[in-house]
């Protein structure tokens, strides 16, 4: 897969996986306990999701392998430092500090002074943790359908609402919220909100599985608001601001999030291997079978991703590879637990783990439901299958 | 008989209670006053019937289990297979059920998502798979290969039962918990023995 990709990517790619080779105990043990990162702070793979996104300026030292420097503002670089550390553990690897979608959206939206502001922070010697707070309690991640209010008040605005199954939201110091100010997909906005602002509350959601995304429930009640915290509302047109905000955001990211659920994947498959190296007949091609649909995914996922990187952003093909990654991760998983034979689940601990993370993947960044309607649209217009 | 059948309960801590309760009845139907023992030498019930064990690492805290060297005699594993996928069966149709009242009462536009045609495609899809079980578990001369493959097909369907939830069918408050349980409850004691190969079976469609 290798000539696939540019050296500068190939050099990341061995570096990240690298750092992410040490990363399965730690993610068991945010499994148990997901306050647990606190203790992994000092691993090579935090500091690069603490770098992940934030322009090379703002940060003291900045990844250089070789020839190269990379910010990870890339998609397809993004996306391949996300599946080496997920292959290392994705839970671990949301629970990290840094910019994540937050970033995405404040690089997409925010102005100067805004960006400045927030890579400013996020570059600081503090670890940081944001969050992206757009799906709601009664509409999903409906994003023309939410309901979160931001109202006029003096000199202001105050926010009002709910957000719910938002990453990392409880442990966060700031995220971007995405809410109303007025009827219409033009109504919308993304303000950037730090959670030490008094009205502002957030509480973790008890989950099956991935519990490093450490999901959680925002409440926002009579937040304080001030003009400049809304992303791009000096200098962009409603037509270009909140609504696209989070739409360029979602498809920015969605290779990202496929990349995690092709590592999850990976390293499934490897582990079958380490453990049952003899496997024959049905068991084989089964395997097989799962190797081919994810080395087939892992190259359609980086086509995506440099496609992004040039410009060309294709909601038909991004929804399709976030959702057939998803579903192969849930396949590969359930595959493993028959391969190793009765009663894996319970003697393998590890498995265990990541089959009930490898379930997350169908409902992040829109369900496979949503996706294979933006498919059908592609289908509709001629342009998803050549 | 367990909640599930006469209204769910209130909580996830209910719902989960139940089901334990109703997984040691399956082990009284097998083995009275015992618990079934699978061919791989493993016991899974409730924290209160095993006695002994370590809990189930879903994070529930309702099942236990223990690894030992004697496995349950093959009558006792069969009637015990049975009363499990039962379980499981009521257990997805539970699921499924409730899905369908939360999808009537949940509006997109304006319009309830239990009128979207993918919804009812998925809805209709596990109908079917339970209707299937059903008639398949009803057939005579059960083989362990047979509850294997019946109950890949129950964990294919609350799959995607669980899809109908969204982000609610992974929280520890939704039903993802308890479909976990029967997921890991088949890997157990699920796997048919003898001449037919576990490996040859591995795998989903």
């Amino acid at each position: 897969m290798s000539e696939l990709l540019p050296e500068r990517a190939v050099l990341l790619r061995d570096h990240v996986r690298e750092a992410a080779a040490g990363l399965r105990d730690a993610g068991m043990e945010i499994d148990r306990d997901p306050t647990a990162v606190d203790r992994w702070l000092h691993l090579p793979a935090v500091a690069l999701m603490r770098g992940c996104t934030v322009p090379v300026e703002y940060v003291s030292s900045p990844l250089r392998i070789g020839p190269y420097t990379y910010d990870m503002s890339s998609c397809l670089e993004h996306t391949l430092t996300i599946e080496e550390l997920s292959y290392g553990d994705a839970g671990f690897m949301l629970a990290c500090p840094g910019p994540l979608m937050s970033g995405v959206a404040v690089g997409a939206l925010g102005d100067d002074k805004q960006r400045h502001a927030y890579y400013q922070r996020l570059a600081g010697p503090e670890p940081t943790w944001t969050f992206f707070g757009l799906t709601e309690p009664g509409k999903g991640s409906a994003a023309a359908e939410l309901e979160t209010a931001l109202t006029p008040d003096g000199d202001g605005f105050r926010l009002d609402g709910a957000k719910r199954y938002v990453g990392n939201a409880a442990f966060a110091q700031l995220g971007v919220v995405f809410c109303r100010r007025a009827p219409g997909p033009l109504g919308i906005e993304a303000v950037l909100v730090d959670t030490e602002t008094p009205g502002f509350r957030a509480e973790p959601i008890p989950t099956v599985g991935m519990r490093g995304a450490r999901i959680s429930a925002i409440t926002l009640d009579n937040v304080r608001v001030e003009r400049e915290q809304i992303l791009g509302y000096d200098t962009l047109k409603p037509s270009r601001r909140g609504l696209v905000g989070a739409i360029r955001t979602l498809q920015r990211f969605r290779p990202v999030l496929a990349g995690t659920a092709l590592g999850l994947t990976r390293a499934v498959l490897d582990h079958v291997r380490a453990e049952r190296p003899a496997l024959a007949g049905a068991a084989r091609q089964c395997l097989d079978d799962l190797q081919d649909r994810l080395d087939a995914a892992r190259w359609h996922n980086y086509a995506i991703a440099s496609a992004i990187d040039a410009g060309e952003v294709r909601a038909d093909r991004i929804a399709a590879v976030k959702t057939r990654a998803a579903e192969l991760a849930e396949r590969a998983t359930l595959a493993a637990a028959g391969l190793l034979g009765p009663g894996a689940l319970l003697r393998d601990p590890w498995l265990h783990k990541v089959y009930r993370d490898a379930r997350a993947f169908e409902f992040m960044e829109g369900t496979g439901h949503i996706q294979r309607l933006a498919v059908f649209q592609g289908v509709a217009k001629g342009t998803f299958l050549p | 008989m367990t909640a599930l059948d006469t209204g769910s309960p209130a909580t996830a801590a209910d719902r989960l209670a139940a089901f334990a309760g109703a997984l040691d009845d399956c082990h009284e139907r097998a083995v009275p006053g015992g618990v079934v023992v699978s061919p791989a030498g493993w016991a899974v019930a409730s924290v209160r019937r095993l006695g002994d064990g370590a809990p189930v690492p879903d994070g529930s805290g309702v099942l236990a289990a223990r690894h030992g060297p004697r496995a349950s005699d093959a009558a006792a594993l069969g009637t015990f297979r049975e009363a499990l996928l039962e379980l499981h069966r009521r257990t997805l149709r539970g699921v499924l059920d409730a899905a369908v009242a939360r999808l009537d009462r949940r509006e997109s536009e304006g319009v309830p998502l239990l009128g979207r045609q993918l919804v009812r495609g998925s809805v209709a899809d596990v109908a079917l798979a339970l209707s299937q079980a059903r008639d398949v578990l009803r057939l005579p001369r059960p083989t362990a290969g047979r509850h294997h493959r019946v109950h890949r097909e129950l964990v294919d369907a609350g799959r995607t039962a669980l899809k109908l939830y969204g982000a609610f069918g992974f929280t520890a408050e939704g039903p993802g918990g308890l479909l976990h349980l029967t997921e890991l409850l088949g890997d157990t004691y699920l796997y048919p023995e003898g001449p037919e190969d576990p490996e040859a079976e591995a795998g989903h469609e």
